[in-house]
């Protein structure tokens, strides 16, 4: 069975148009249909947030909404862990960033940009010490009030701290702490407890125990840490590092603290107890 | 042709009678109607078959359905061996049930994000089953648990890195020596569980003395190498506390496993400083008692040889003792490993006293699955499960031990109860990694039977120790640097999140503390390993 040839009636003018709008109709609902899908980057910081990588990364490259600055920035930061992590996507990252900075910027994203940058270099390639002192050094010198400027801070006082090739213990304790007005400012406590902490885990790694110890030990508890764990072993360290330089009043003021606020499955409860008894013993 | 077409309809006809077969089991099967609107199903998921636990489940579930007629509970027991490969599955495939059991090796942060909700918000809201305790009226959800589930480095519920706690536990364990009180009675004319060191030893003379005179194969110890680490983890921790507190490099009182590694391979300590020499000595001391040919044994066959009566004491977790209790046909009794005294001249130069078991964290957490259909019902059956009334039922039924704050402990548990006031820990060269467990579990030989030595351990050991100990530090280091590197792009997702709403305190500060922190233990770690290499 053959079909009969098919006609087409020729379309009248007013029937043109009517086609013409329907289409026009149409890609205007498709395209809503894009946007309406197109997530928002606010979706992308989300997933990030989360370690979700590689759905943060979708998320920016397919993002409409916000600065165009801010999404480049966010698919460079999903990129640098989206598995498999290769030399070349943290290359490709590296230039994302450097993008970021080439018009000599100094927003939001060109801060973040320049610290990813210092981070790349400490931790995701091979670089050299140098390199890496520098990238942190440029983070500081860029906006030394900004949070990240604090990150960076901290993070160079690890470097000189345990990796600078050319420094002795005294030189590597003394650069660390005077990084102390950023690294170590109330505007991140946490933060700044940890960097101060950091400084008198080092020296006494180091064998080093003196003033120096105890004040950067006392400062970290100023800043108040909210974390109880932390905030009990700061304690028995104010305990034990004062008893060791001979502060009795001092350790056994930090000893009561601790007994007062460690929590119920702090095994150190009882040691901690004894040495207070026998430190409250001995003659002053 | 004719034939063919035969063929073709008698399979259609199979398929079809299958089919119907099916249909008609499936509609007339006894028990709930498959699918009903009306009805809300949460499904729970475990790997604890041990008897009792399930047990403890069900009568919960019953209450709670009891309670609310409206909504179906069902218990999902995976065997241990399958669950790996059951979890992934289930959570990839989007058919995971609603809570499932947590366990931080089994569920990689990765995994947590994903596919799990967090709950810290729900934790810090009131437990409504609890509304008519008046001392819990006014806690949280959180501040309900006795040890109000303050993270630390070995739970489960919280995570460290995401910040958030994923679980609500249900029960506490301990490890425990389960013996046969028959078999001691007869041994020392009493049923009188060993007080210190010495007198478990005089108990395993005693036992193999009357095993001789008796004619009888009954061993003091059952044996596997499972059970026997149950044992010398303690007499480790207990031998070189004040070697540990010595070398605290912290100077937190608590010697970190890290910190265990960067000192031995500081050469500060080894297996031949006296105190971690005594340790092994003490393994040596109880050794020879154990049942021959235990190394080849593993935990099912020792438990096997305690319910046969062929051996008279069981070391194992507590975790065991409701499958004990239920099948042992003779009277059971449990009693912790007794330390030696402190300044015994053989085992307690540096000792300082009992070992605390305080930090002894809740366990058996459910965690909310992201594809739950009913994730609000979900969260309240877990509330229901973990109140004070639900808690001391599962106390009680499973034996484990209770986790909310006023919950009696059941009689039959009391031996189980952690012993807090204790001092901290020492030296256990057994938790210093994966490869150092692995070997002492292959030289545990040297220090059992006749020939048991200390010595022997150490000549044959040493050297191993001093190559495992740096890769275990180099496997730590490159552990951390994945954590580290992706938290440098979490850290940019949460402060996009934050800055708008203040930083300090908030998980961004929190998450940078954590960060600066591990990365001074790593550049510690790499500095050591540089400056410290290993001597041919």
């Amino acid at each position: 069975m053959r079909f009969p040839p098919t006609s087409f009636p020729r379309l009248s003018g007013s029937w043109r148009r009517a086609r013409c709008w329907l289409w026009q109709a149409g890609l205007l609902l498709s395209a809503a249909g894009t946007l309406r899908g197109a997530p928002a980057v606010e979706e992308g910081w989300r997933d990030l947030a989360g370690y979700l990588f590689h759905d943060a990364h979708e998320v920016f490259l397919r993002a409409s909404t916000g600065s165009e600055r801010g999404r480049v920035l966010g698919a460079a930061a999903s990129l640098l862990n989206d598995s498999p992590v290769t030399a070349a996507k943290v290359a490709e990252v590296e230039a994302q960033l450097r993008g970021l900075l080439a018009d000599r910027a100094a927003d939001e994203p060109a801060i973040c940009a320049r610290y990813l940058l210092a981070r790349i270099a400490h931790l995701h390639r091979p670089a050299e010490i140098a390199e890496i002192e520098a990238g942190y050094r440029a983070v500081i010198a860029m906006a030394p009030a900004h949070p990240l400027a604090q990150l960076a801070a901290g993070k160079l006082a690890l470097v000189l701290l345990y990796q600078r090739p050319d420094l002795g213990v005294p030189a590597r304790l003394a650069a660390a702490a005077e990084l102390a007005p950023i690294a170590g400012a109330a505007q991140l406590p946490e933060t700044g407890c940890a960097y101060y902490r950091a400084l008198a885990g080092a020296a006494l790694y180091y064998d080093v125990l003196d003033e120096r110890v105890l004040a950067w030990l006392v400062r970290a508890d100023v800043l108040e840490t909210h974390d109880i764990v932390t905030a009990t072993s700061l304690r028995l360290q104010l305990a034990e590092v004062a008893r060791a330089l001979g502060h009795r009043e001092q350790a056994l003021a930090y000893y009561r603290q601790f007994l007062a606020t460690a929590v119920s499955t702090d095994n150190r409860y009882r040691t901690a107890a004894e040495r207070m008894a026998e430190l409250a013993k001995a003659t002053p | 042709m004719k034939r063919s077409k035969l063929r073709t309809w008698l399979v259609a006809g199979l398929l079809a009678g299958a089919y119907l077969y099916s249909a008609g089991r499936l509609l007339l099967r006894p028990g709930h109607a498959v699918v009903d609107s009306h009805v809300e199903v949460i499904r729970f998921a475990h790997w604890q078959i041990e008897p009792g636990v399930r047990e403890a489940f069900n009568a919960i579930a019953a209450d709670y359905m009891a309670l609310h007629p409206n909504v179906r509970v069902e218990q999902m027991d995976i065997p241990g061996r399958a669950w790996k490969q059951w979890l992934r599955t289930g959570l990839i495939g989007g058919t995971a049930p609603d809570l499932i059991e947590i366990a931080s090796y089994e569920n990689p942060d990765d995994m947590l994000a994903r596919y799990f909700t967090p709950i810290t918000a729900y934790l810090e809201e009131p437990n409504p089953y609890n509304a008519a305790e008046p001392d819990l009226h006014g806690l949280s959800w959180r501040q309900s648990y006795a040890a109000e589930l303050v993270p630390n480095e070995f739970q489960h519920y919280f995570s460290l890195n995401l910040l958030e706690y994923y679980g609500a536990p249900s029960a506490v364990v301990t490890v425990r020596v389960f013996y046969n009180r028959q078999l001691v009675t007869a041994a020392l004319g009493a049923d009188r569980p060993p007080a210190t060191f010495d007198d478990f030893i005089a108990l395993c003379e005693a036992l193999a003395r009357r095993a001789e005179v008796t004619h009888q194969p009954v061993s003091p110890l059952a044996g596997s190498a499972y059970n026997l680490t149950q044992l010398t983890d303690g007499l480790f921790n207990a031998a070189s506390q004040r070697d540990a507190l010595a070398m605290d490099i912290s100077r937190d009182l608590e010697m970190t496993r890290h910190e265990a590694l960067i000192n031995y391979v500081r050469g500060r300590w080894s297996l031949t400083t006296p105190d971690v020499r005594a340790g092994l000595q003490t393994v040596e001391a109880f050794g020879r008692y154990m049942a021959p040919g235990w190394s080849q044994l593993n935990r099912e066959d020792a438990m096997l040889q305690f319910l046969q009566g062929r051996a008279a004491m069981l070391a194992t977790g507590t975790w065991d003792a409701g499958g004990i209790l239920r099948q042992a046909d003779f009277p059971v009794g449990a009693f912790r490993m007794p330390a030696f005294r402190p300044g015994d001249p053989k085992y307690g130069r540096g000792m300082l006293g009992p070992v605390s078991e305080a930090n002894t964290f809740a366990t058996m957490s459910f965690g909310l699955t992201r594809t739950s259909h009913h994730p609000e019902r979900a969260i309240d059956f877990l509330r229901f499960l973990t109140s004070r009334q639900s808690n001391a039922k599962f106390s009680r039924i499973s034996t484990w031990l209770p986790v909310i704050k006023g919950v009696p402990v059941p009689a039959v548990s009391a031996a189980f109860r952690p012993v807090e006031n204790g001092y901290v820990g020492g030296i256990n060269i057994r938790f210093l990694g994966s490869r150092a467990n692995e070997v002492l579990l292959q030289h545990l030989y040297l220090l059992s039977g006749q020939g048991a030595s200390a010595d022997a351990y150490i000549a044959g050991t040493r050297r191993l120790y001093d190559e495992i100990n740096r890769e275990e530090l180099v496997r730590l280091a490159r552990v951390n640097l994945g954590t580290l590197r992706q938290k440098d792009s979490v850290l940019a997702g949460i402060f996009q999140l934050e800055r708008g709403i203040g930083l300090a305190r908030g998980k961004f500060d929190r998450l940078a503390a954590n960060q600066l922190t591990v990365e001074a233990e790593r550049l510690q770690t790499l500095r050591t390993l540089a400056d410290y290499p290993l001597r041919p």
